[in-house]
C-alpha cells in the first residue's frame, strides 16, 4: 500500500458550521492521505463527521459551513483555497465523484434514467448524440442493470431501490472520476441486495481504475471492501490502518468500544455491550482525548492533551496516550484479546 | 396518453352538460320581469301569458331544455332583451371579447414572464436582498385589497407620468395602467408559488446528484429544478390564465374599458335573462376547459402521474 501513489492529502483540515449564530466544529484538524487505487472505508457514529469530511473534497458543503484551516492537496492544487462554483466545476464528477445514500429520491423523477446518465457522459466524456447514448447503455450495462435498451427510456420511478442505487452508481462511474466516495451506499438498500451493491463496486472499481472511499457505520460492509480503515469519532480521524490491523489489533479505546459492540463478538447469554454516554458536544472546545469522557479507563493525560499520532507499524497509526512508552499498561476489553490472540495464530 | 386525452375529454363534455342544464333550470325560476324589457308595468295578465307562449317559456320544461340545446349546437346564443334590446348576445359578446381578450392576454403573459422571473431570482436568493424585497412586494399585494391599490394607481399614477385616466382605443398609452394593475396580482401570486415549489425542490436529493455530478447551478435550475417546480402548478396554471384573459370586473370599469369584465354584473342587475344565460355558460366552459387542461398538462410534464391502468402496473 506505502508503494502506491498519495494522490489526494488532507492536512489539519478543520471544518466549521454556522447553526443559528452558534460555531460548531465538525472537523477538528483532521488529516488523511489516500492512495491511488485503494479502498478507503471511513467507520465512526452518526454525527462523527464522515459525510462532512468527504463533502469538503468537492465542494459540496451546505451554505452555513465552512474550511476554517487546513489544506486538501490533490494533483499540486489546494482545494481548500477553492471558493468558486467554475473551480469546483473542474473537481466534481471529473476528479471526485459521489454516490449518496438514498437511492429512492437521488434521481430526478420526471428525467428518464437515460438523459440523466448522459448528462454526465455528454459532460465529461465529450460525447455526443448517437454515441453519448451507447455510452450510455454500455455503462448501464455495467452496473447490472438488464435491456439497457429499454431501461434507457424509463423513468426512476419504474426501478426498485437496488436498482436505483445501481443508476447512481452508473451516473458516478460516467463521469469517469479518479475517486469514487460512496457515502453510505448500501444504508438504504434491502439487506439481499446490499452483498450485489458492494460486489458491482468492487468490480467496477478494477474496470475503471476507481480509488474508492466507502462512508459508513456498518462494519460487516467494511470488512468485505475495504484495504484500509479510518475510525472516525468527534470529527477526528482517531486510528486508520490496514483492515486486518485495524479489525484485529486495534489500539485506540474508541475502536475497541466500536468491535466490542458487534453482536458477532458478543459472549452467547450475554447483553450486547454498548458504548455509554453520548458523543461530545461540538459546539463547546473539546479538551484531550475525544473520547476520555466515555473511556471508563481514561489516563489522566487523556482529560488535559490531546494524544498525537503514534506509529503501530508503518501502515498503521492512532491517536491514543496508550501507545506513549511511558504510559501504564492498560487492559483491551476481553474480546479484543481475543482477536489479537487469532491475528497473532494466523500471521 | 391519447386514450387518456379523450376520456378526460369526454368526461369534460359530460360535466359540461350537467352544468348547462342545471344553469337552464335555474334560470328557469329567475323573476319573469327579466323576458319582458321595459313596459313590463303596462301589460296585463294576459298579454304577458301571450309574450311569455311566444318565446317557448309555456312549453314544458323537457321541450324547453330540448330547444335550448339545439339552438345552442347552431351557436345561438338567444337575444338580449334589456341590455341591448333585441340584439343578439352572440352579437354583443362579439364587440366585447376582444377586448378582454386583448387586455387579458397581456396581463397574462407580463404576470407570467416576469412572475416566474421574480419567483427563479426569489428562490435563488433565499433569504437574501432579492427574496426579502419579492416577499414584501407579495405580501403588500396579498394583504391590501386590490380594489384599494387598483384606485390608487388610477388616481395617483396618471397624475405622476401624465397618464389618460381612461381607457381611450385611439390613445396606446391609456393601456398601460390597466394592464399593469391586472398583472400585479398575477406576478404576486406565480412568484410566490415558483419561489415555494423551487426552494422546495433545491433541498431535494437529486439536485445535491447533480450538483456532485459537475453540473453548473444555473443547468441544474433550468435542466433540472424548474420543471418540477412546475408540476404542482400545472394543475390551475391552464384555469388562472384563462380566468385572466376572460375580463376583470375591476379594471374593466375603473378605466372603463368596453370588455366582459362588467358584462355579468350589468346582466344580472338588469335582469337580462338570457344574456346572464349566456355568459353563466360561458363562465362555466372557461372553468372546465381550465381545469381539462390542467390535467392534460400535468400529465405531460410528470410522467409518474398517468391516471389510467397500465398492463402489468405494480
Amino acid at each position: 500500500m506505502t508503494n502506491s501513489k498519495v494522490i489526494l492529502s488532507v492536512k489539519d483540515l478543520v471544518v466549521k458550521f454556522n447553526l443559528r449564530g452558534r460555531v460548531l466544529t465538525a472537523i477538528r484538524e483532521t488529516s488523511l492521505d489516500l492512495y491511488e487505487g485503494e479502498s478507503l472505508a471511513i467507520v465512526g457514529e452518526s454525527g462523527a463527521g464522515k459525510s462532512v469530511f468527504t463533502k469538503t473534497f468537492m465542494g459540496l458543503l451546505d451554505g452555513n459551513g465552512w474550511i476554517d484551516s487546513g489544506s486538501i492537496m490533490y494533483n499540486g492544487e489546494d482545494l481548500a483555497k477553492y471558493k468558486t462554483e467554475d473551480d469546483w466545476i473542474k473537481i466534481r464528477g471529473k476528479e471526485f465523484a459521489m454516490v449518496f445514500q438514498e437511492p429512492m429520491t437521488s434521481l430526478n423523477p420526471l428525467k428518464t434514467i437515460g438523459n440523466q446518465v448522459e448528462e454526465a457522459v455528454v459532460l465529461h466524456q465529450g460525447l455526443k448524440g448517437e454515441e453519448a447514448k451507447k455510452a450510455v447503455i454500455e455503462i448501464l450495462n455495467d452496473v447490472g442493470i438488464q435491456e439497457p435498451e429499454r431501461r434507457y427510456y424509463q423513468y426512476p420511478h419504474e426501478f426498485s431501490g437496488g436498482m436505483r442505487q445501481r443508476v447512481v452508481i452508473a451516473i458516478a462511474v460516467a463521469c469517469k472520476p479518479k475517486v469514487l466516495i460512496c457515502d453510505e451506499p448500501t444504508t438504504a438498500i434491502d439487506v439481499t441486495i446490499q452483498a450485489q451493491i458492494l460486489k458491482l463496486l468492487k468490480n467496477l472499481q478494477k474496470k475503471y481504475n476507481l480509488t474508492i472511499i466507502y462512508i459508513t457505520h456498518d462494519l460487516g460492509v467494511v470488512a468485505n471492501i475495504a484495504d484500509r480503515i479510518a475510525v472516525m469519532y468527534a470529527g477526528d480521524i482517531i486510528e486508520i490502518g490496514t483492515c486486518e490491523e485495524v479489525f484485529y489489533n486495534a489500539w485506540h479505546p474508541y475502536t475497541w468500544a466500536l468491535l466490542s459492540s458487534l453482536p458477532q463478538l458478543g459472549v452467547k447469554g450475554e447483553p450486547l455491550y454498548a458504548i455509554k454516554g453520548t458523543p461530545p458536544n461540538l459546539f463547546n472546545e473539546i479538551k484531550g482525548d475525544a473520547f476520555a469522557p466515555r473511556n471508563e479507563k481514561a489516563l489522566k493525560i487523556d482529560f488535559v492533551k490531546r494524544p498525537p499520532y503514534f506509529d503501530v507499524s508503518p501502515t498503521h497509526k492512532a491517536k491514543t496516550w496508550l501507545l506513549d512508552p511511558r504510559a501504564p499498561k492498560v487492559e483491551p476489553p476481553e474480546s479484543i484479546k481475543a482477536l489479537r490472540r487469532q491475528w497473532k495464530g494466523e500471521v | 396518453m391519447l386514450k387518456y386525452t379523450l376520456k378526460r375529454l369526454f368526461q369534460s363534455l359530460v360535466t359540461l352538460f350537467i352544468v348547462l342544464t342545471v344553469v337552464f333550470l335555474l334560470m328557469r325560476l329567475m323573476p319573469e320581469e327579466g323576458y319582458f324589457g321595459e313596459g313590463y308595468e303596462k301589460l296585463d295578465v294576459a298579454q304577458r301569458e301571450a309574450i311569455l307562449t311566444s318565446m317557448g317559456l309555456r312549453d314544458p320544461l323537457a321541450i324547453q331544455l330540448k330547444n335550448f340545446y339545439a339552438s345552442l349546437l347552431k351557436g345561438d346564443l338567444g337575444t338580449s332583451i334589456i341590455y341591448r334590446p333585441k340584439v343578439p348576445v352572440a352579437e354583443i359578446l362579439k364587440t366585447k371579447i376582444p377586448y378582454s381578450i386583448r387586455f387579458g392576454l397581456a396581463a397574462m403573459i407580463i404576470s407570467l414572464v416576469l412572475g416566474i422571473s421574480l419567483g427563479i431570482s426569489m428562490a435563488r436568493s433565499k433569504n437574501r436582498f432579492w427574496d426579502k424585497l419579492g416577499t414584501g412586494y407579495i405580501v403588500f399585494i396579498n394583504a391590501v385589497p386590490a380594489a384599494v391599490y387598483y384606485l390608487f394607481i388610477q388616481l395617483y399614477v396618471t397624475d405622476i407620468f401624465n397618464l389618460k385616466i381612461l381607457y381611450h382605443p385611439k390613445i396606446p398609452s391609456s393601456w398601460i395602467l390597466p394592464v399593469a394593475s391586472m398583472s400585479l396580482g398575477g406576478i404576486a401570486s406565480y412568484a410566490m408559488w415558483i419561489r415555494r415549489y423551487m426552494v422546495d425542490e433545491l433541498n431535494k436529493d437529486y439536485v445535491k446528484l447533480a450538483k456532485a455530478k459537475g453540473l453548473k447551478n444555473k443547468s441544474i435550475m433550468v435542466k433540472h429544478v424548474l420543471r418540477n417546480a412546475f408540476v404542482p402548478m400545472a394543475q390551475y396554471l391552464p384555469s388562472s390564465l384563462l380566468y385572466t384573459i376572460s375580463g376583470s370586473i375591476y379594471i374593466e370599469s375603473l378605466y372603463s374599458i368596453p370588455g366582459m369584465g362588467g358584462l355579468l354584473v350589468d346582466a344580472i342587475q338588469r335582469q337580462d335573462n338570457p344574456l346572464v344565460q349566456a355568459l353563466v355558460l360561458i363562465y362555466s366552459s372557461i372553468g372546465i376547459i381550465g381545469l381539462f387542461l390542467g390535467d392534460i398538462l400535468m400529465v405531460t410534464l410528470d410522467p409518474r402521474i398517468t391516471l389510467e391502468k397500465k398492463e402489468g402496473a405494480r
